[in-house]
């Protein structure tokens, strides 16, 4: 019955109807999320084939040449993942590799069993701290005792496929000019429940479509802190991460000012562990959230404004990324209260018209996200199809909720600053200095 | 009066006013119940030295025993050779008052040898015994000494020169006369000893647990708060200050901009970063390195004699019960003892016959006994050795683990007959002492049948705990 209505009431709509009630979808979701991307991966799978003798070169020289490469972990109680991350780097296809490991105040055991690991020659270096300061400084910590030509930065709770490590540094030896390669982050505990699903697909989405679609655009924002590589001397020229939350992104930026291009490398692959319950999850959104506009909009505003170091692409980058996570979050409470105010007669019939189009949105992107990775992915990935379904509700409301509460949190409270996330100290002293 | 005897070096001339003039030859012709102490000339040390040695070692108690002096005109000898000795009088201020005043302070050394029995004419040929009664003569507490001229690092002054070089003689006998209850130990320290030489010398250091070099340099790490830059604080050094060389901030107070979240190895030989250097140690003497745990690790004590060490010292060791046990019962050693019982085990196991019980006693306040008793310690033990030979049979194996303690494997006897043995043995001790001496002996006793699934070494060490 409904149905019948919801057909009969779409058959009845004009072109400006359609728009007037689907507008978001039609003129900025789909064009952006969809349409680009789809012309983006479309002329992406061809130029990978085309390109494959320069990657075959790529790898040939970076076998000569044989670089140290230093996979540097950064944590607090993550002793327990520790074993399972240095045994996939035992097996990388890529051999020249030292682990370093900067526990930062861990209360747990991670200390005893980093140790033992150093013991057995699984860790080439490990430096406890006995006071946390906090990711950056953990970060900053390993990278200074690392002594790779490339530092790979992972999180302790990831571990990498076989040649992850060799995947991520041919950019390097593709373009000189590249500066820091992202690496792919899938989902590892996607069985675990049924937020750890949603998020595979997301990440399938947002990280391995979308942020390789940014990289073929040029606009690439961010190199995900659970797996990104970085030329040494760019980060000796930055002296490392600065305090976070949202490190991952500030470097990123401050790479791209330096002048360097970022890349996203989507056959690099790590599996991470995610938040097993929405609880979890919407506590880890609403900082990565607040970063947006503590980082972006706060202290990269010079990006966006016109001087002589103003360069299109970083500007993009940014503007690209405020546009449409902080403009147009607010584009769905004006069009929420359009729909309740003007047409609310037609309510559900609305509703399930944008659900059907966002779901088939999803499937194509998904499709997309299978043929871009279709050589790394395993079976189990494919039948996550099951729950594209239920992806409008966690994105079009689970996410965007969580994600206006921080917009408004940060603008107004500085809630970053707050985050228990970094050490009190460290917190003091970035609100004082308004970084 | 006792006279001092000045032992005149070899090959010299000088003389002592004020004592009596001897050479080291004629030591053993003089009546030494005339002599208050020997003086012994420190103007060449290592000569005092030899002197001195060579009383020590004599075997006559009469002279070994007797106090020496030194005679010295520096400051330069050292510390363990000069307390070797009773103690030291100045060549510039030596007279006859001083010579007398140490005759008077050494006075009940000699009235303690004067009233041993046989000190002219016997011959100790036990160093034991000897370090028994050099101890118990000066009636001190014997402390060790540090000292970098022994491998041991520590010395017993005092009973150096019975021993020389065997220095580690010296902590084994101490031991045994500890063992034996003769003797009782303070704690004073703990020592590490190199577990092949067993040389004191050894230097602990740290290195690098990747190559084990030496050449190992430490930092402090600082961490930024402000822009989370994290370094050695050698980055961070500006002449007098310390500047973020990330911001180019000045770190003023440390906790408020700036901390130090952990110190930093870093070997020079093979660039190898840490933070748990390891710890090895090197023996000065022999050269050879290892692991701390490797080494021997002994505790080094203070000891004072026992009251059954007094005993012993007045009368010989022949006078302490387990001898006379021994000369009556036949005491097997304790690893005889434990052969036996393993022997006996498997024979009841074998053939399920009949019965055999192990017996643990330990006698308490048996020091006071020594103590009342004096010289008459000899007969009563005698009696008590007696009271045992009848209760226990010829088959029966007894051990002793020192004075107080007892193991007796009673063959072909039940638990209940054991019993019965114990309570016999219990009134014998009683009568003998209510008879005799206003002492009730105490005693612990405890029983076990002899089976298959019995440690002898953890009921044996069980017996002792918990009977503490």
């Amino acid at each position: 019955m409904i149905i019948e209505n919801v057909i009969e009431f779409v058959a009845g709509l004009s072109t400006g109807q359609i728009l007037a009630y689907f507008w978001p979808f039609f003129l900025l979701d789909m064009t952006r999320y969809l349409f680009l991307d789809f012309i983006v991966i479309i002329l992406y799978v061809p130029k990978k084939i085309i390109e494959k003798s320069k990657y075959l070169r790529a790898r040939r020289q970076l076998y000569r040449e044989r670089p140290l490469v230093s996979v540097i972990v950064p944590g607090k109680n993550e002793g327990k993942h520790i074993p399972r991350l240095a045994e996939s780097l035992n097996h990388q296809t890529y051999k020249n590799i030292e682990l370093v490991v900067v526990d930062d105040g861990s209360d747990d055991d991670t200390a005893t069993i980093c140790r033992e690991l150093e013991k057995q020659g699984k860790i080439q270096c490990f430096i406890r701290n006995e006071v946390r300061g906090g990711k950056a400084s953990a970060a900053n910590t390993a990278f200074h005792y690392s002594k790779g030509k490339y530092i790979v930065h992972i999180d302790a709770d990831s571990h990498l496929a076989l040649d992850a490590v060799e995947t991520i540094l041919l950019p390097f030896y593709m373009d000189s000019t590249i500066g820091a390669v992202g690496g792919d982050v899938r989902v590892a505990n996607a069985e675990r429940s049924l937020a750890t699903q949603l998020q595979a697909i997301e990440y399938m989405k947002s990280i391995s479509t979308g942020r390789t679609v940014s990289s073929e655009l040029g606009i690439l924002r961010i190199i995900a802190g659970a797996h990104g590589g970085f030329r040494r001397d760019v980060l000796e020229r930055l002296y490392g991460w600065d305090v976070g939350p949202g490190l991952d992104g500030d470097i990123t930026l401050k790479i791209r000012k330096l002048g360097f291009r970022v890349v996203h490398e989507p056959m690099a692959v790590c599996y991470t562990n995610v938040p097993e319950s929405f609880r979890r999850l919407a506590k880890q959104r609403f900082r990565w959230d607040r970063s947006m506009v503590r980082f972006r909009v706060r202290k990269h505003r010079d990006i966006l404004l016109p001087s002589a170091r103003f360069n299109f692409a970083n500007f993009m980058a940014s503007a690209e990324n405020i546009f449409f996570n902080l403009v147009l979050d607010v584009k769905w409470w004006i069009y929420f209260v359009q729909i309740v105010i003007f047409n609310p007669s037609v309510l559900e019939y609305i509703f399930i018209i944008n659900y059907l189009l966002y779901f088939m949105a999803n499937v194509l992107e998904f499709v997309m996200a299978c043929v871009l990775l279709h050589a790394s992915l395993r079976k189990k990935d494919y039948a996550l199809a099951f729950f594209l379904p239920l992806i409008p509700l966690y994105t079009g409301i689970f996410l965007r909720i969580v994600r206006t509460y921080a917009y408004i949190m940060e603008f107004f409270h500085g809630a970053s600053y707050l985050d228990k996330w970094n050490p009190w100290k460290v917190s003091q002293v970035v609100k004082k200095e308004k970084l | 009066m006792r006279q001092p005897y000045y032992i005149q070096p070899a090959d010299s001339s000088l003389i002592c006013e004020g004592a009596q003039l001897i050479t080291q030859e004629e030591i053993g012709t003089i009546d030494s119940n005339n002599v208050a102490f020997w003086l012994i000339d420190m103007r060449v040390w290592t000569e005092g030295w030899d002197q001195l040695c060579w009383i020590r070692r004599n075997l006559s108690p009469a002279i070994y025993l007797k106090p020496v002096v030194f005679l010295t005109d520096s400051d330069d000898i050292p510390r363990e050779i000069i307390t070797a000795s009773e103690g030291c009088i100045s060549r510039n201020s030596c007279d006859d008052r001083i010579l007398q005043e140490w005759a008077s302070r050494v006075e009940p050394v000699n009235q303690w040898i004067e009233h041993l029995p046989n000190a002219e004419s016997g011959s100790d040929t036990n160093i034991a015994f000897k370090v028994l009664r050099i101890i118990t003569s000066r009636n001190l507490e014997l402390e060790p000494l540090t000292t970098i001229r022994r491998n041991s690092g520590y010395v017993y002054p005092l009973l150096e020169p019975l021993f020389g070089k065997r220095d580690t003689g010296v902590l084994e006998t101490l031991s045994f006369l500890e063992s034996q209850h003769l003797l009782s130990g303070r704690f004073v320290s703990r020592a590490h000893f190199c577990g092949h030489c067993s040389s004191a010398f050894l230097n602990f250091k740290e290195v690098c647990p990747q190559c084990n070099a030496d050449d190992i340099d430490s930092d402090e790490l600082v961490h930024h708060f402000k822009c989370a830059y994290t370094a050695e604080i050698s980055d961070f050094r500006k002449g007098d200050r310390l500047v973020c060389p990330k911001c180019e901030r000045e770190l003023k107070h440390i906790g408020v901009d700036y901390d130090k979240p952990s110190i930093v190895y870093h070997c020079n030989q093979c660039s190898h970063t840490f933070q748990d250097p390891k710890i090895t140690t090197s023996c000065y003497n022999c050269g050879r390195e290892s692991e701390p745990e490797h080494q021997e690790v002994k505790t080094i004590q203070a000891y004072s004699v026992s009251a059954i060490g007094q005993n012993a010292a007045d009368y010989g060791l022949e006078a302490l019960f387990t001898k006379i046990l021994d000369t009556e019962l036949n005491l097997f050693s304790e690893q005889a003892f434990q052969d036996f019982f393993q022997i006996e085990v498997a024979r009841i196991s074998r053939y399920k016959l009949s019965a055999s019980s192990l017996v643990m006693i330990r006698f308490h306040d048996l020091d006071k006994l020594y103590i009342k008793l004096g010289s008459r310690a000899h007969d009563v033990f005698y009696e008590l050795s007696m009271i045992f030979k009848t209760v226990l049979r010829q088959s029966d194996v007894i051990t002793a683990r020192n004075e107080t303690i007892f193991f007796v494997i009673m063959t072909e006897t039940s638990g209940e007959h054991a019993a019965r043995a114990v309570e016999r043995l219990q009134e014998g001790l009683q009568a003998l002492f209510a008879s005799n001496l206003d002492f009730k002996p105490e005693m612990s006793v405890k029983i076990e049948a002899l089976r298959a699934e019995l440690d002898i070494e953890v009921t044996l060490e069980g017996f002792l705990k918990n009977d503490h």
